[in-house]
């Protein structure tokens, strides 16, 4: 399952992912956008892991910023854009 | 820290003969270190590109981005950056990419998008100086009225910010789209037939020859900031070669983002 945002005024912001069962798996985020330290992508796709299939935007966006810390710069991406991303992924699957 | 201006420090050029894609990948991560830890004067390098390639972002996934067996056809190898943003192609000629070194004082208390615009005053600078009229567009790049002319990408290790651009002089749209799989999303979007569309290269904005370009470029920002004419050290490079093999050349790296 795939979805993409282009977030307003920032970058690409990529999400590939599996359900298993109600639950995401396998979530790899992707893009151009700018994050540093780049070990925070891991952080980030390990958040999502496990997140119910029925999360609302906010849940996702809080489950994603939960575990970065203070210092991790974003440019061209946020929780709230990778939280876009996911939601889409997952619409796609069920509209399909 | 206080905040440094362009004169406050004593800029080095390093322009060499064509290096391989994966030895650039990895020369910018070990000038990055050396400038942050005080070891190497903060650095202009001009890139000398012995061969074709596709660079990707740090967070890209290679498998959306990249068509393999296009870029194989080629002869175009496939190599991952230290910094993020957008894919890059690449093909000597056709592409000037060059990498500023500078201690993070010379960016403190500037927002991203400041600091990208502030570390290219210069090269619009050197381009209006040659009749091209260009601004930077956030986040990350440098537009004329005829396109896109360049793209940018900051990283940042311990005291040191690694900016670098790579600039279309020319380009071959239709293998570009061969190659990159997002091109090819992003005209379907958009409906438009051609890439050239949003790259307007420099060679058909200029006249001049690449070299010529390049010339212009290095004399503006000596003129500028002050530049004095250096080389890589020995270790610098052996350090660097062996990066080159050991992580920038690895499968692992370069798929790291699948």
């Amino acid at each position: 399952m795939h979805g993409e945002y282009k977030m307003p005024g920032g970058k690409l912001v990529v999400i590939d992912l599996e359900l298993h069962g109600d639950r995401l798996a396998k979530v790899q985020l992707s893009g151009d956008f700018f994050l540093e330290p780049d070990g925070a992508l891991d952080l980030i796709n390990r958040a999502l892991e496990g997140q119910p299939a029925a999360a609302t935007e906010a849940e996702l966006a809080r489950a994603i910023a939960g575990p970065l810390d203070s210092d991790v710069m974003m440019y061209g991406i946020s929780p709230e854009a990778i939280a876009v991303a996911v939601r889409r992924a997952l619409h796609k699957e069920s509209a399909a | 820290m206080i905040r440094t201006d362009w004169r406050d420090h004593d800029w080095q050029l390093i322009h060499t003969t064509p290096q391989s894609p994966t030895l650039h990948m990895a020369l910018d991560d070990v000038l990055t270190h050396e400038v942050g830890a005080g070891r190497r004067a903060p650095t202009l390098r001009i890139w000398e590109w012995a061969s074709p390639a596709v660079v990707i972002g740090r967070f890209q996934s290679l498998r959306n981005e990249v068509d393999a067996e296009a870029a194989q056809r080629h002869g175009i190898e496939v190599v991952r950056r230290v910094s993020g943003g957008g894919a890059m192609f690449i093909e000597p000629g056709n592409t000037i990419t060059y990498s500023i070194y500078a201690p993070k004082s010379l960016v403190k208390d500037l927002s991203f998008q400041e600091a990208y615009a502030f570390l290219d005053e210069w090269v619009l600078e050197a381009l209006a100086e040659l009749g091209i009229k260009a601004w930077y567009q956030p986040l990350n790049d440098i537009t004329s009225e005829g396109g896109k002319i360049a793209g940018a990408a900051q990283v940042h290790r311990g005291g040191a910010v690694l900016h670098h651009v790579t600039m279309a002089y020319d380009i071959d749209a239709a293998k570009m789209l061969d190659v990159l799989r997002i091109g090819r999303e992003k005209l379907s979007d958009k409906g438009t037939t051609s890439a050239a569309k949003r790259v307007d290269p420099l060679r058909s904005q200029t006249g001049l020859p690449r070299e010529a370009v390049i010339e212009h470029m290095i004399a503006t920002f000596r003129r500028l900031h002050g530049l004095g004419d250096g080389t890589l050290r020995m270790d610098e490079l052996t350090q660097a070669e062996t990066l080159a093999q050991s992580k920038f050349g690895s499968r692992e790296w370069t798929a790291d983002v699948a």
